[in-house]
């Protein structure tokens, strides 16, 4: 009878001691999610009070990043989606940690994965937005000097050189991400090859005589140049 | 029919004979092809549920001309917002519904604000100048038309004479206001016959001819709300947003353009819409709100070209103008009488009354504040000041609108 109450309760005084040794992780999960949290949202009323106090909405505005949300329909103030990002990451973060406070073996892959992965996302993101300002300045810089040479299509050619530059940085931003980078690649590969042989055949072919004109007017005109009479 | 006597320092389109419609919607079909032509209809949400709007949108279902309406919607909800969207449907060009009251609209005029950019006050103004902000950006037309929704006898003539002279390339006119004579049983437009007319002629007889006021005196009906003009003068004009909106807009027109490329039209042989009360009591109501920002309006105007103003040239002026438009009643009671019109001499007394206590108002507060210029800064200095503002305004209201 003894014997077979040992079998019984051998079950649960080993799930017991399994929870004893659990517990002090689970507490310790628990502790940071808590001191985590209460940080993220301390970061997230300073980060708030600064950036006001820096006047970032505004200057958000004049560099275009507020376009920039706006068009991917996002309402919100800058300051508000940047403190609001930085403390889900902040919460996102802490929730990390405090898995990895658990010492689960597959939990643990998770996490290492996870701040594996943190790097290429900061790549991604400061691809982005680097590459949405260089974007938008070459293209203004194209459409400024093809309207002061007299081209009228300027505004279309500004608009396609800046959908070119968009398509290119997105696909680095996923490259970086590492999402399918082969369909990635081999996507924009083919795009961005497939529009330079179309320029290429237009140009060679269709406007042969176009660009024979092109040729003649510049060869001219320096011609020209050196007959002018020069003045000390 | 009208005379064809031209006055003023500007053009003066009559309706003379009989004008085919046929033939100018066809030409302004042919010019709009080069000259696309936008209409805008500021609107409050109460305006769909009167006699009016059914009418306009019957009317402007029959229009082929126009490449872009935008109406902007002022005090709706989201759900009256959706049923303006289908009860516009059956114009042929699409509508873009600007919501002013809309999440992403009202972000635009927070974008505006925190960048030290002053909108204004809600009113006829602001909803104007944001619907030229949207036209701006979609870069489709080179006409804006405007008109009120509140046209009871609206008919598409009215919106073809508005945008001929500014369509046509020939005659290069940049600015153009419509005129009619708003008569029922009684001769009606109390504030542009005895106030903006004695006001103007008093003021040359005080402070002697001055350009900008023979400017004013040229326009038969300077408080009109209906005009067409190129879209280069919305870039650059400012609008007043309080009720001095018409004459402010005309003092823009001004100093920006040669009167030689501004003209008149008549547009329809008689108008009706609502009557404001004359709330004499109360000058933060009615026409006499009405009355006293359009004398601030006019006496900033003339202070910024340089005439100057005191006390005493104030008094004077109340004096000046009651005899004036005393004298202007008498000329009004006579053409009533010789068309058996209805004419109470003592509610249009009554009227040169309050309008004096205006016009003492108004010159008041402009010698309390006369920098205090209700004006919402021009999209060119917007743009400066946000570069992507108009994509911002465009993109905001393509997706309220999908």
């Amino acid at each position: 009878m003894q014997d077979f109450l040992m079998l019984v309760l051998e079950p649960f005084h080993e799930v017991f001691a399994g929870f004893k040794r659990f517990a002090p992780n689970i507490l310790a999960m628990l502790t940071i999610l808590i001191g985590g949290l209460i940080t993220a949202r301390v970061v997230r009323l300073l980060l708030r009070k600064t950036l006001t106090a820096l006047n970032f909405d505004a200057w958000s505005d004049r560099m275009g990043f507020t376009v920039m949300m706006r068009k991917s329909d996002v309402w919100t103030k800058p300051t508000e989606a940047v403190t609001r990002s930085v403390f889900w990451f902040l919460v996102i973060f802490t929730i990390m940690i405090g898995l990895s406070a658990l010492k689960v073996q597959a939990v643990d892959n998770l996490v290492a994965q996870f701040f594996l992965y943190l790097p290429r996302v900061f790549s991604a993101v400061l691809i982005l937005v680097i590459g949405y300002v260089a974007a938008g300045f070459i293209s203004r810089t194209v459409l400024i000097s093809l309207v002061n040479r007299g081209y009228h299509y300027a505004k279309l050619l500004a608009e396609a050189v800046r959908l070119l530059l968009v398509v290119l940085i997105l696909a680095m931003a996923l490259e970086q991400l590492a999402v399918a980078p082969n369909i990635v690649v081999a996507a924009f590969s083919i795009i961005f090859g497939g529009i330079v042989i179309a320029l290429a055949i237009a140009f060679g072919v269709g406007g042969i005589d176009a660009a024979r004109r092109v040729i003649e007017k510049g060869a001219s005109e320096k011609v020209e140049q050196k007959d002018e009479i020069q003045h000390l | 029919m009208s005379d064809f006597y031209q006055t003023g320092i500007i053009t003066t389109l009559h309706n003379l004979g009989k004008p085919s419609l046929e033939r100018i919607e066809g030409e302004l079909e042919q010019f709009g092809k080069t000259r696309p032509v936008a209409l805008v209809l500021p609107s409050l949400y109460s305006e769909f549920e009167g006699p009016a709007m059914p009418r306009i949108v019957e009317e402007l279902a029959k229009v082929k001309y126009l490449c872009e309406v935008v109406l902007v919607l002022d005090k709706a909800t989201e759900r009256e917002f959706r049923k303006v969207r289908e009860f516009l449907a059956p114009i042929k060009s699409g509508v873009s519904v600007i919501h002013n009251d809309g999440k992403r609209v009202q972000e635009i005029y927070d974008t505006l604000k925190r960048n030290e950019l002053d909108a204004g006050q809600r009113g006829k103004g602001r909803s104007a100048w944001l619907a030229y902000g949207y036209i701006l950006a979609s870069g489709k037309c080179d006409v804006i038309a405007l008109h009120d929704c509140d046209i009871v006898t609206y008919s598409r003539e009215m919106l073809a004479r508005l945008c001929y002279p500014v369509v046509n390339p020939n005659l290069d006119y940049v600015f153009c206001k419509g005129y009619y004579s708003r008569v029922t049983n009684k001769m009606h437009g109390r504030v542009t016959r005895l106030l903006i007319t004695p006001l103007v002629r008093s003021l040359e007889m005080l402070t002697g001819q001055h350009r900008f006021l023979r400017f004013l005196d040229s326009f038969r009906y300077p408080l009109a709300g209906e005009f067409a003009m190129s879209t280069d003068l919305a870039r650059v004009n400012r609008i007043p947003w309080d009720w001095g909106l018409e004459v402010g807009s005309l003092a823009e027109v001004y100093r920006n353009y040669s009167p030689r490329r501004v003209c008149q039209v008549d547009i329809a042989a008689n108008y009706e819409h609502k009557h404001q009360a004359l709330s004499a009591g109360d000058a933060e109501q009615g026409l006499m709100k009405m009355t006293v920002d359009i004398c601030k309006s006019i006496f900033r105007t003339l202070a910024s070209e340089g005439v100057i103003f005191s006390d005493g040239l104030f008094k004077s002026l109340s004096v000046a103008y009651l005899r004036m438009a005393e004298d202007t009643i008498m000329k009004y009671e006579a053409d009533a009488a010789i068309n058996g019109l209805e004419f109470d001499r003592h509610e249009e007394a009554n009227a040169v009354e309050a309008f004096t206590k205006a016009i003492r108002l108004a010159a008041q507060v402009y010698m309390e504040t006369p920098m205090g210029t209700p004006l919402i800064p021009n999209w060119n200095r917007v743009t400066s000041a946000i570069p992507g503002i108009l994509e911002m305004l465009k993109t905001a209201v393509d997706r309220d609108n999908q």
